[in-house]
């Protein structure tokens, strides 16, 4: 029996599509199988990350109305063997998926994937009651910013009402230049904040942008610092103690980033 | 030292009445200081006036508290039949010193022991509690902390705090790391000063009322402060 894992963040457009694609088929590469489930009605976009768009043809939504068995709706990475993606629908109402469908086929996916990855919507209304029914456990993304930082703190509260405690922390999008400047949080106040552990920093990286144009994660790629953080995510998610990567070279950060990880592994 | 609050205020008046949503349905608080003719008028605007569709629906159960305040069997009458005029309210209990009220916050039996909240108070989440409470953990922006007595917070106070909700104005407000973004003891509000542009932070303060509003001081002075006063 596999685990899942929902990706949420609160606030819109900090990565959780972004980290969804790429903890998933870094862990497809270290030969897990893993199903990754958009549930952002209305908004899907996790297929044309993975490249997958025009293999879709039945959603989430046409399996919970029991249009499509699962196992029709499911794509098959043909790149990645052990990946397959349940894609959103388009074009059906946000209301039409509801909580216990979405606890009913992640259960049956569990069944046959290691990890399910579920991409959850911006917001705490209805879409995120949904996305989190199912999950057995959670990550929440956020970026060094005071806003993202909030929602994501509201997310970590709304969660535990859920019964989804102490979730993993993912801080992406981290410019070092701009945190030495003091223009943006560090990591060790985001932190402070939130008060859970953390999973993983990711840099801001153009690579990540440039290969979801291309319809390919950036994990693929040997050179990119993102990619290295996301694939250093995913052995975490396995269970090694991997260090957080250093977004410098001054040592000082090294040994902070170390006393992080230590302190709290 | 003591530093004075600079920009504080008064809450307004009580609204004449409060609506609550409590696990079991709605509870009315009627305020004591109004009159029975304000408390029936506004009775009728909420349930009968412009906002009624709020309150239609399926059956609901409902509490009404009138304070402890005395109330002749005529105005009893009065006011119950504002409430009796709706279909789908079932009332439960109807006294100065509901259960329902009572449920509003959390307890602990004795007197002296205060609540103890472990964990983080996030955006979004709001302690309650009836006595003192103390707060093992951060009380983040977003986050609110009411009290009817004294609020000690072991981390940092960064989210709003209330102390003294029912009127006491002899309750503070201390935190290890007091960085609050919003105070209030009794009805009165205070907001911390900026100091050279960044919100003010210090550690091991309180909050408390003098004569002359809102202060802060060190936690070593409150012991004094419960002695004179
Ligand atoms: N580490 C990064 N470096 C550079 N760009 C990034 C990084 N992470 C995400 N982005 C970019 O930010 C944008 C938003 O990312 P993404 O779609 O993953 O966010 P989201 O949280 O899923 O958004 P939504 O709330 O709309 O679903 C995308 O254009 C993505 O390419
Ligand atoms: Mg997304």
């Amino acid at each position: 029996m596999g685990s899942s894992i929902v990706i949420t963040s609160g606030k819109g457009g900090v990565g959780k599509t972004t980290s969804t694609a790429n903890i998933g088929t870094a862990l497809a590469l270290l030969g897990k199988s893993v199903c990754l489930v958009d549930t952002d009605i209305g908004l899907r976009n996790l297929d044309v990350i993975m490249g997958l768009e025009n293999r879709v043809i039945y959603d989430i939504v046409d399996v919970s109305n029991g249009e499509c068995r699962l196992e029709q709706a499911l794509i098959r990475d043909k790149r990645f063997e052990n990946l397959a993606l349940l894609p959103a629908s388009q074009t059906k109402d946000k209301t039409a998926l509801t909580a216990d469908a979405v606890k009913r086929i992640v259960g049956e996916l569990k069944q046959q994937f290691d990890y399910v990855f579920i991409d959850c919507p911006a917001g705490i209304e209805h879409g995120f009651k949904v996305a989190v029914a199912g999950a057995d456990r959670a990550i929440v993304v956020t970026t060094p910013e005071v806003a993202a930082v909030r929602d994501a703190d509201r997310v970590i509260g709304l969660l535990e009402a859920e019964r989804l405690h102490s979730p993993k922390l993912i801080i992406n999008r981290i410019r070092p230049r701009m945190v030495k400047q003091g223009d943006m949080l560090d990591i060790d106040e985001v932190v402070q904040i939130l008060a859970i552990d953390l999973i993983g920093i990711v840099p801001d990286d153009e690579v990540i942008i440039s290969q979801a144009n291309k319809g390919e994660p950036a994990v693929v790629r040997p050179d990119s610092r993102a990619a290295m953080a996301y694939r250093d995510i995913a052995r975490r998610i396995l269970g090694e103690s991997v260090p957080l990567m250093s977004l410098e070279e001054k040592t000082g950060f090294w040994q902070r980033m170390r006393r992080l990880m230590g302190g709290r592994a | 030292m003591t530093t004075p609050l600079k920009e504080q205020w008064k809450a307004g008046p009580k609204p004449p009445v409060s609506v609550k949503g409590t696990r079991d349905g709605l509870l009315f608080l009627l305020n004591e200081e109004c009159s029975v003719d304000e408390i029936e008028a506004r009775l009728r605007e909420l349930l009968h006036g412009e906002s009624a569709g709020w309150f239609d629906g399926p059956e609901v159960h409902v509490a009404v508290d009138y304070g402890s305040r005395q109330l002749t069997p005529h105005e009893q009458r009065r006011l119950l039949s504002v409430f009796l005029e709706k279909e789908n309210f079932v009332l439960r209990e109807w006294g100065s010193r509901t259960q329902a009220r009572h449920s509003l916050y959390s307890h602990r039996e004795g007197a002296a022991s205060p609540i103890i909240h472990w964990g983080t108070v996030r955006n979004g989440q709001h302690v309650a509690a009836e006595g003192d409470v103390v707060i093992i953990g951060d009380v983040n922006p977003g986050g609110e902390v009411t009290a009817t007595g004294d609020i000690f917070v072991f981390g940092r106070l960064a989210g709003m705090a209330h102390a003294g909700s029912e009127g006491n104005r002899r309750a503070v407000i201390a935190a290890a790391e007091f960085m609050p973004m919003l105070l209030r003891i009794a009805d009165t509000y205070a907001r911390p000063p900026e100091i050279d542009g960044r919100p003010l932070y210090t550690w091991m303060e309180f909050a408390y009322l003098s004569e002359e509003g809102m202060a802060v001081d060190k936690i070593q002075f409150l012991p004094n402060l419960r002695r004179q006063g």
